[in-house]
């Protein structure tokens, strides 16, 4: 190929041999998009300079969407068809959005919802017909491929999108069904965090381990990450979805309002005004320790040490959320390395002194908080793509909420605990709980908790033709598998027939984002309940197979009994059954004992009868199964 | 797979013992990682990837096994061909039922605030003593093969373990979260 390349004016030319591939922040508020060029990497403006793009589309009738700055500058003008926070809806549906609390409502109480969608997802109506979250997200994607194979001139060969360490499977895949839906090959979805670490990573050559704390406007994001000779390891993540610099701003409205004597504003100007002056002095605060504020006839002024005061509460759940990251990670803070800040909110100082004084040492920050995350995609972008040589480095990520499944009693067997590095494989046996079962329904759920009604419900599917046996006797072995991206798929089977079931969890089924955290939140509250109800739980179950598997050795053996024994044992379970729908746990289980003991002879003897001495010592649940 | 006909050790290149080199297992796990991943496999072909998201699986789950204490002693025992899910009080012994109900006791009784930490603080640091006493025991009851001896300490090195999730989440919630 001698063929001299001759470039547009104002792009830069495309090196031979090398693929493009970009990297994208695909944000709640503002996108961006940034590619390797010259070996550093770096975020491409649009033609008039601009690196942040307004996650925000202007639908108008007949025309093209719009999207950006010019979207945004429709949406006092044309509110109705002009979509903004299009992230918050992706992976969700219709009731989920509704039934949403207020981070939410501001947002979509908007629009106007298709009340007859399909399967519930939402679909809003614009002037240019039903637009539903993948399809803006598409046209935020598309408008930002195109500025880069403008920028880098050529066509993308992938891309990489990052999603919050929080987002679940549904949300997962539909970020992944937008940018197919604009012809983009997704090479990976990066977990936002991560892709921070990445930045700083590299650009350092950081050894040990990292915190990433990422302070949005309306979330908060903490991972605990290992580096080592170029391999990142995710060693724990948490977060609070309905915490960030929204937050602070509130406070110090509420400051003002109580020190001006002032109720509720409900006027929809003065509430923006207030706002406004509210966003002015946290930002002065960055630099001044007091600031001056006006607010309609009231004149005051704050303090940097009164706004820590009045933030003390949001501090310390940010602290505390910082500090069970830590403990999930089984290490001190002291151990801590580096940590590398994220998000705008994280300008402020008083999260910046909060956070030296937790760790013992100051984060970094050289990298614009607002943009560490596209350039870390991007790094990655390039290194997946095979512009970078293999042993460059390599992101080993965790899964974010622990998976289980349903068993008897409705506990939840947990079978990838959070925090357990992807992909990964596990798998476990179950067994069936009546005689002659010959079918399994299987209920996978993800959340922390140890009761199925408290987790979410993903997914259910049913095995069948399971050959027909004693209780405890048929092996089902339930596989989950998690891959790269977080995406989980189920399978079950029989081991004796090989007979398989299995599911890949629908996005519909998808948890509701502003859930996990309360899903988090309330696990660690209700550790003690949840001890007892799953203690009870045992012990009923326990109590019921005891009573079962005795019913039916009385049927099939009931000659090896003499009469007194038999009244005993009838009675010890009678009185077993009625303590299993009212009593409390320690009941249950004093009675399960009484009855094993009144017909311990008889599983001895039936035990002699059967199989002779060899399992002396074991319960008669368990002679039940090894006598078949 | 291959790679699950070798056993955990053997796939990581490190001599089959309890006391093992975390730092060089951690170290051969991520080199192997650095060929293995799916991310290595993003250009290949499906049954390439497939492939890779099966190693990968495989790795994670036998460094996730030996590079914690308690799995890894089960992981060790049950290669012995030891059945660690069944066990009778009398494998368990006098000595650790009293042992536990002391510590359970000591637990049990402290104040449910604040004022309980410094207490708490002083529990973890004898239930961590203990726990790592028994892992050395366990490593040498182990070394001379006498399995039945290394069960039993393995059954108290899971209820010291417990124990100590127990006083963590103690201190969660007396701290408030």
């Amino acid at each position: 190929m001698a063929l001299l390349q001759i470039s547009e004016p104002g792009s830069k030319p495309a090196k031979p041999l090398h693929r493009l591939a970009v990297g994208i922040d695909l944000g709640t508020t503002n996108s961006l998009v940034a590619a390797s060029s010259a070996g550093a990497v770096e975020i491409l403006a649009d033609d008039e300079g601009s690196h942040l793009l307004p996650s925000v589309v202007h639908y108008p009738a007949g025309l093209e969407p719009v999207v950006g700055q010019g979207a945004l500058d429709q949406l006092t003008i044309d509110p109705a068809n002009t979509i903004i926070s299009a992230k918050r809806m992706l992976g969700k549906n219709l009731l989920d959005i509704q039934a949403e609390g207020d981070a939410n409502k501001a947002v979509t109480s908007l629009y106007q919802f298709d009340q007859n969608s399909r399967d519930g997802v939402p679909q809003i109506l614009t002037a240019a017909g039903l637009k539903s979250p993948v399809q803006i997200s598409a046209d935020i994607l598309g408008t930002l491929a195109s500025r880069a194979e403008s920028v880098l001139g050529g066509k993308l060969e992938g891309v990489v999108i990052t999603v919050p360490a929080y987002f679940n499977d549904a949300q997962r895949q539909q970020t992944k069904e937008a940018a197919k839906l604009v012809g983009l090959n997704v090479l990976r979805l990066l977990n936002e965090p991560t892709a921070a670490a990445v930045a700083y990573g590299l650009d350092t050559k950081d050894q040990g381990r990292i915190i990433i704390f990422d302070l949005g406007g309306g979330t908060f994001d903490v991972s605990l990450l290992s580096l080592q000779r170029g391999v990142f390891e995710v060693l724990s993540t948490g977060g609070d979805t309905n915490l960030g610099g929204d937050d602070f701003d509130r406070v110090i409205m509420d400051w003002i309002c109580s020190e001006a004597g002032l109720d509720q504003i409900t006027d929809s100007k003065s509430f923006a005004r207030l706002r406004n002056a509210a966003i002015a002095a946290k930002h002065s605060l960055t630099e001044v320790d007091i600031v001056g504020i006006n607010f309609e006839n009231w004149q005051g002024a704050l303090s940097r040490a009164q706004f820590i005061e009045l933030s003390a509460d949001l501090v310390k759940r940010i602290i505390n959320t910082c500090r069970r990251v830590i403990r999930d990670a089984s290490i001190s803070v002291d151990e801590i390395d580096n940590i590398v800040l994220v998000g705008g909110a994280t300008r402020m100082l008083v999260i910046r002194e909060a956070v030296a004084e937790f760790f013992g040492k100051p984060a970094l920050a050289e990298i614009d908080p607002d943009k560490v995350v596209a350039i870390g995609a991007g790094i990655q972008a390039d290194v997946l793509i095979g512009n970078k040589s293999a042993n460059d480095f390599l992101l080993l990520d965790v899964s974010p909420l622990s998976l289980g499944i349903e068993t008897m009693g409705e506990l939840v067997e947990k079978i990838i605990p959070r925090n357990t590095t992807i992909p990964v494989t596990r798998a476990q046996e179950f067994t069936t709980f009546k005689e002659g079962q010959t079918a399994m329904s299987l209920h996978v759920v993800q959340g922390e908790r140890e009761l199925v009604s408290d987790c979410r419900s993903l997914a259910r599917f049913e095995l069948r033709g399971i050959p027909p046996m004693v209780a405890g006797a048929a092996k089902i072995r339930v596989k989950f598998q998690v891959d790269a991206d977080g995406l989980l798929s189920v399978s079950a089977e029989e081991l004796s027939t090989g007979m398989i079931a299995e599911i890949q969890v629908k996005p519909s089924f998808g948890l509701n984002a502003d859930a996990i955290e309360e899903i988090l939140q309330s696990s660690q509250e209700n550790a003690l309940a949840d001890m007892e109800a799953r203690s009870i739980g045992e012990a009923r179950l326990e109590a019921q197979q005891l009573i079962d598997a005795l019913a039916s050795a009385v049927e099939i053996d009931g000659d090896l009994l003499d009469e007194s024994e038999s009244l005993l044992i009838k009675a010890a379970i009678e009185k077993l059954e009625r303590a299993n729908t009212e009593g409390d746990s320690s009941e249950i289980r004093v009675l399960t004992e009484d009855l094993n003991r009144v017909s311990g002879n008889f599983a001895a003897r039936r035990m002699d009868l059967h199989i002779g001495a060899a399992l002396r010592g074991e319960s008669i649940d368990m002679i039940e199964s090894s006598s078949d | 797979m291959q790679t699950i006909n070798k056993n955990y050790f053997q796939l990581f290149s490190i001599p089959e013992t309890y006391q093992l080199d975390i730092d060089l297992l951690g170290e051969n796990y991520r080199g192997m990682q650095v060929e293995m991943h799916p991310d290595r496999f993003v250009n290949a072909s499906e049954e390439e990837k497939m492939w890779s998201v099966q190693r990968s699986s495989v790795l994670n789950q036998a460094y996730d096994t030996l590079k914690d204490p308690l799995k890894r002693a089960a992981y060790m025992l049950e290669r012995q061909g030891m059945n660690i899910e069944q066990v009778s009080q009398h494998d368990l012994g006098i000595d650790l039922l009293m042992e536990q109900m002391e510590l359970r006791e000591s637990l049990d009784e402290l104040p449910k605030n604040e004022s309980a930490l410094d207490a708490l603080g002083r529990l973890k640091k004898e239930v961590s003593e203990k726990l790592n006493s028994r892992e050395e025991s366990f490593s040498s009851m182990l070394m001379d093969s006498e399995l039945a001896t290394a069960k039993k300490i393995f059954h108290e090195m899971q209820f010291l373990k417990k124990l100590l999730l127990e006083i963590n989440q103690g201190e969660e919630q007396r701290l408030g979260y």
